[in-house]
């Protein structure tokens, strides 16, 4: 009897008749698009995006140069240097990130020891040239300052759950 | 022809020259049926794409144009707009004239497709023989395309897609000799017109014993315009679009326009070979108070569907799959088919003298 | 001897083991911070702590308690974990958790064993103790709120370098590590305090926030700044050296180096020759290797072979020497090595090694220095011979120039006179030596560069022979070279006749047309301005002064090479990172010359070069063993000058190109400098 069953299922095509039946069901289903400029998906106080270099509330850079987002970052996009500033304190002289390496797995913004890297909610940062997205310290800083309070908002949110 | 002609006639209200006339007629014959096909081409894509969408639950293209009914054309003025690039160790003559090559021979075929009776560009008495030639020809698009563009992956696509449409065209052969030993005739408008009320009253062959006939003439058809499951000449995951990696801008703008033009030209035979051409569905006399093309390019467009949502459906066979689909499974099947047909037609003695 | 359980694991061990190195027998871990093998044992840290029985139900500090017959020592129950723990929580109470600021992040003991032992999490909620940063010179940085006590520094000051400077004031809680009256760490080891320190208190002050330990390339290498040959490791990120680390060989170096060998790698990145360049008009102008190269040919064309001559200077390595020589010598010419005017001979080996050996100092029970600081001219060695020196069995007299070397010595005089003194036996110190089982004397280069130096060697030569310095085992005719590169010249027998004298001279009289300068900066290179001067080396100094063509070698840290130290013992050197710009490692630079001058020599790789080289010179070929040459007679019997000694090394920070370029070494000499005035002298000015 397999072995007719085998036979009846390959000669009638039940299971690609069943396949075509499936997609069909589907394809009157409603749509779950999103008119994308001018609508947007919700986003996650975790959302990983745009990377930004936060300050304290006086000004001053968080970021003291320790390096752990460059050693735990995978695909190797941070490169920092540090120095020692004029007050002794420990600060980078170049925090660059190569966008186009960076595969936004957060380990960053997890590895830091201030909070100092994070990954901001915004994602639409796209440039017209491939140097643009090889972000320097100042550009960074510049992101931190613009996105503070979405940044601050979204760890306050997430703090409940590390 | 002559019913157009006379129109023409009709029209400018004097004579030409019979051999300028001829020449002047037959082109504008080739203009009324080529410039819909280009359109349909376009919107057919748009087609395609909305088909694709809805069953992954999008909406598709809607932004250009009324339901984006325009996005085709957004498309192409883009992609006329682009630069063609040619690559420095391409052959650059057969470069070019591969996609161009691929055009013809996706609109050539059309000469043969009656749209009604006697709706014909060339009511060719071997329309079915020619129509197996020039689809056997537009491999030749592909493999100038694969060679000329001195790439390993395009070469690997031309490679795949020659021994693929090989393979194929031998069972859709014997599909088509099963067809034309029951009609008895190899012009299309012939065949077209033998499918009525084939049985019960049903008009076309799908509805009798060459029903199997007609899936494997599908699934070859899919194989032949290398769609889905059959899409391994470009295959995007394994060789990177295969032989159109190279082509750019218009020349690739060919290649797409010839792959649709293609397209419809097997939803076009399907229609004609198996489900009765303009013929309406059913053999009762009001059916056939609609116009023939109505009945014809509702066929189509059902077939066209049909391809879209096999597409969605399927995964890509794998090439050692694809052949042994194509010479262990579609080609004995077919070859015992037309010697049943044969043998139920010469002891029936329905053979057709 | 004692035989004890641990952990199940019988171990017999010597008399006065403690159960701490018992167990490191054993192969068993315990933690500690204070205790360290080279050091005193302090037993303050209490990291060490394990159960023993019989004895007190108390745990016991295993670094300070010896290991007895019968003992059963547990260092793997809960007890021990609980104990371990303990101590980690107290340790931690106020160490500061500043770990992502801290150099020593990444290779801190501290950060290491609380992981490996501590309890994870802290239950300390008061007040942090803070104390205020201490200046110890321009080479430590203190954090001294990172500190946890365990004195290794303090002991290290007082036990090895020699230099009691850093203390402990206060107690308990108000304890402080802190130099005495706020001053520099005024000795040449100091750098190593700062590998010593097991947490972040001491940290080194050039290399600052420099580099992670994890972004650092590690290359074993073997330092040039003296001739010791001191195991090092270079770590570099890129192509720049961010520092040198020493490398444990018991018999060079132990774990120690020179603040020199430690901090002078600043210098490899600054004043660098990086493309040849061209004399034309009177000034150096860039220009291509194959200009420079043309240029040589031209000049070199048709002359005679005694025109051409060859110095090499003190931080060459044997492969760009040997491949100097071969060319030279193909042309006629000849090489000089001696460019501090030294008059030693490269006839004799064991007249120009230091034949005892470094260790040959653990069991010299008398020792004769004669125009020699060690502490200036190998600071390491002269630390070992201090540690001799500390157990009472080493008697250390001087010839020449009083000097602080550390430790307490039996000032001779400062005359060459007193060596006929001594071989006649009229000074006391002969019957010093005489008694003495295993005696030595160190020749320093300061006897060397005399006019009498032939004399000095012979009465030397006589000394030891006389003494009993030289016997069957022991060879106690020690010299102390400064220049990394001069044994393996010397057994190349790159000397000439006249010495360095004769090429300075030869060249103002016009007899030598064409001097070839491999990298020898330390004589007055105005004497060669009427030749044809070719310098090839690294750096920007006093050898580019006068040349004609200069050609862009490599630093030590930028080849894979061979030198001997003093002792001529063999090591191999990796290369750590690539030269810059254009600069080319030594010997392809004369491989590829000697094929435009139609002399192509006999190798195409550095295997090949080893090869040949060891070939000529089989010694090169046995690596890392002391060789024991053959006693032979040496020197010329004569008179000597009653003069004083005149020491090879004044400036201990400035002895070479690489330490001039170093801004580290400059600061360091300030530094020396401002703790001489007020300590009285250290011995850096001599």
């Amino acid at each position: 009897m397999a072995v007719l069953d085998h036979a009846a299922r390959t000669i009638f095509l039940t299971e690609f008749v069943k396949g075509m039946a499936l997609t069909l069901k589907y394809f009157f289903k409603k749509k779950v698009t999103i008119n994308y400029p001018h609508e947007k998906g919700p986003l996650s106080p975790r959302f990983r995006g745009e990377h930004a270099l936060r300050r304290y509330e006086n000004g001053e850079e968080r970021c003291i140069a320790c390096k752990l987002c460059e050693a735990i970052c995978p695909a190797q996009a941070i490169t920092i240097e540090a120095d020692i500033k004029e007050d002794g304190s420990r600060r980078t002289t170049r925090y660059d990130i190569d966008m186009t390496k960076c595969i936004y797995c957060g380990f960053c913004q997890e590895a830091c020891p201030v909070e100092a890297i994070v990954e901001g909610p915004n994602f639409e940062y796209s440039t017209e040239t491939r140097e643009e997205l090889l972000y320097d310290k100042e550009k960074l800083l510049d992101n931190g300052d613009r996105w503070e309070s979405q940044l601050a908002l979204n760890i306050e949110l997430d703090a409940p759950y590390r | 022809m002559g019913k157009y002609l006379d129109i023409f006639v009709g029209w400018f209200g004097y004579r030409l020259d019979d051999w300028a006339l001829l020449t002047f007629g037959t082109i504008l014959n080739i203009l009324v049926v080529v410039l819909p096909v280009l359109l349909a081409v376009a919107m057919i894509v748009w087609v395609d794409r909305k088909v694709w969408a809805a069953i992954h639950l999008r909406k598709g293209p809607n932004i250009v144009g009324p339901f984006g009914l325009l996005q085709s054309f957004a498309d192409g003025l883009k992609v006329f707009l682009k630069e063609t690039i040619i690559p420095a160790g391409a052959n650059k003559f057969l470069f070019l004239l591969a996609p161009a090559l691929s055009l013809i021979f996706g609109l050539v075929g059309w000469a043969v497709i009656p749209f009604g009776e006697g709706v014909v560009i060339s009511d060719l008495n071997v329309g079915i023989l020619y129509l197996f030639a020039v689809s056997s020809l537009a491999v030749y698009g592909i493999i100038i395309a694969g060679w000329a563009s001195n790439s390993r992956y395009a070469f690997l696509g031309a490679m795949r897609s020659a021994a693929q449409m090989v393979s194929y065209e031998v069972s859709i052969g014997f599909v088509l000799v099963c067809v034309l030993m029951c009609v008895g005739s190899l012009n299309l408008t012939d065949v077209v017109l033998a499918q009525k009320n084939v049985l019960f009253g049903v008009n076309g062959y799908f509805f009798s014993g060459l029903f199997p006939m007609f899936i494997i003439f599908f699934i070859s058809a899919l194989a032949e315009t290398n769609r889905t499951p059959f899409d391994l000449p470009e295959a995007e995951e394994e060789i990177v679009a295969g032989f159109q990696i190279e082509y750019s801008s218009m020349s690739m703008a060919l290649f797409y326009l010839g792959e649709y033009a293609n397209i419809i030209l097997m939803c076009g035979m399907m229609s004609i070979l198996f489900f009765g051409g303009w013929l309406p569905p059913f053999d009762w006399e009001p059916l056939y108070a609609v116009p023939g093309v109505i009945w014809l390019f509702t066929k189509m467009f059902f077939f066209f569907f049909c391809f879209a949502w096999v597409k969605m459906t399927v995964p890509r066979y794998r090439y050692d799959q694809l052949m042994r689909l194509g010479w262990k499974v579609f080609l004995p099947i077919s070859l015992v088919w037309v010697v049943l047909t044969s043998g139920y037609l010469v002891f029936f003695g329905r053979l057709a003298s | 001897m004692p035989t004890l359980t641990i952990d199940g694991i019988e171990v017999e061990v010597e008399p006065g083991t403690t159960v701490l190195q018992a167990a490191e027998q054993a192969g068993i871990e315990i933690p500690r911070f204070c205790y360290h093998e080279r050091l005193s044992i302090a037993g303050n840290c209490r990291m060490c702590l394990v159960e023993v029985s019989p004895g007190p139900p108390k745990p016991a500090a295993s670094c300070a308690l010896p290991a007895g017959d019968g003992m059963e020592v547990k260092t793997n129950t809960e007890k021990v974990k609980k104990f371990r723990e303990g101590v980690m929580e107290f340790l931690l109470i106020n160490h500061p958790l500043d770990c992502p600021v801290c150099d020593q992040g990444g290779e801190c003991d501290l950060q290491d064993q609380s992981v490996a032992y501590g309890e994870g999490a802290s239950r300390y909620k008061e007040k942090r103790r803070i104390v205020e940063e201490k200046y110890m010179g321009p080479l430590i940085r203190t954090i001294m709120t990172r500190c946890i006590h365990c004195t290794r520094c303090v002991r290290f000051a007082d036990e090895v370098a020699g230099v009691p400077s850093l203390g402990a004031i206060g107690r308990g809680e108000n304890m402080q590590i802190t130099t005495y009256k706020e001053q520099a760490f005024a000795s040449e080891l100091s750098g190593n305090v700062v590998d010593l320190c097991p947490v972040g208190a001491l940290t080194s002050k050039p290399y600052t926030f420099k580099a992670r330990p994890w972004e650092l390339k590690n290359t074993e290498t073997i330092d040039v700044h003296d001739a010791l040959g001191s195991n090092i490791r270079i770590d570099s990120r890129g192509r720049a050296v961010m520092r040198a680390l020493p490398r444990i060989h018991e018999e060079v170096n132990e774990e120690w180096i020179s603040d020199k060998t430690r901090h002078a790698v600043d210098g490899l990145a600054k004043n660098r020759l990086d493309r040849p360049y061209v004399k034309k008009d009177g000034k150096l102008q860039q220009a291509t290797w194959a200009k420079a190269f043309e240029v040589i040919a031209k000049k070199l064309k048709g002359l005679d072979g005694k025109q051409i001559a060859g110095i090499v200077g003190d931080l060459c390595d044997a492969e760009s020497m040997y491949a100097m020589n071969t060319l030279l010598k193909s042309l006629g010419g000849s090489v000089e090595c001696r460019q501090d005017g030294s008059k030693i001979g490269a006839k004799h080996r064991s007249g120009y090694l230091f034949n005892s050996g470094v260790t040959g100092i653990d069991e010299a029970d008398a020792c004769l220095l004669i125009g020699s600081n060690p502490r200036l001219e190998s600071p390491v060695l002269n630390a070992r011979l201090r540690q001799r020196w500390l157990t009472r069995q080493c008697k250390v007299a001087n010839v020449g120039p009083e000097v602080d070397i550390t430790y307490k010595i039996e000032q001779l005089g400062d005359s060459a006179t007193i060596l006929q003194d001594i071989l006649d036996g009229k000074n006391e110190f002969a019957e010093v030596l005489k008694s003495a089982e295993k005696p030595m004397l160190i020749l320093g280069q300061g006897a060397l560069n005399r006019d009498d130096s032939l004399v000095i060697l012979k009465l030397a030569h006589d000394i030891a022979e006389k003494y009993g310095l030289v016997t069957d085992e022991w060879n106690g005719f020690n010299v102390l070279h400064t220049a990394a590169s001069r044994v393996a010249a010397l057994d190349m027998g790159l000397v000439t006749d006249a010495g360095i004298e004769g090429i300075l001279s030869g060249a103002e009289s016009g007899d030598i047309k064409v001097v070839y300068n491999l990298g020898a900066d330390e004589f007055d290179t105005s004497r060669l301005k009427k030749a044809f001067v070719i310098y090839q080396g690294s750096h920007g100094d006093e050898g580019v002064r006068h040349a004609d063509v200069v050609l862009p070698g490599v630093a030590y840290t930028e080849k894979p090479a061979t030198y001997l130290n003093t002792e001529g013992r063999v090591q191999t050197a990796q290369r750590a990172i690539f030269g810059p710009g254009e600069a080319r490692e030594d010997w392809t630079i004369f491989r590829a010359l000697s094929e435009v001058l139609g002399q192509s020599l006999p190798f195409d790789n550095i295997a090949e070069l080893r090869a040949s080289m060891a070939n000529d010179y089989p010694q090169f070929a046995i690596i890392d063993q002391k060789p024991n040459a053959e006693w032979a007679d040496f020197g010329v019997a004569g008179k000597v000058s009653k003069d004083g000694f005149k020491l090879a090394i004044t400036d201990f920070y400035g002895t070479n190109p690489i330490a001039r370029s170093s801004e580290t070494m400059d600061e360091c000499r300030a530094a020396m400098n401002g703790t001489n005035q007020s300590e009285g002298a250290t011995g850096t000015d001599g």
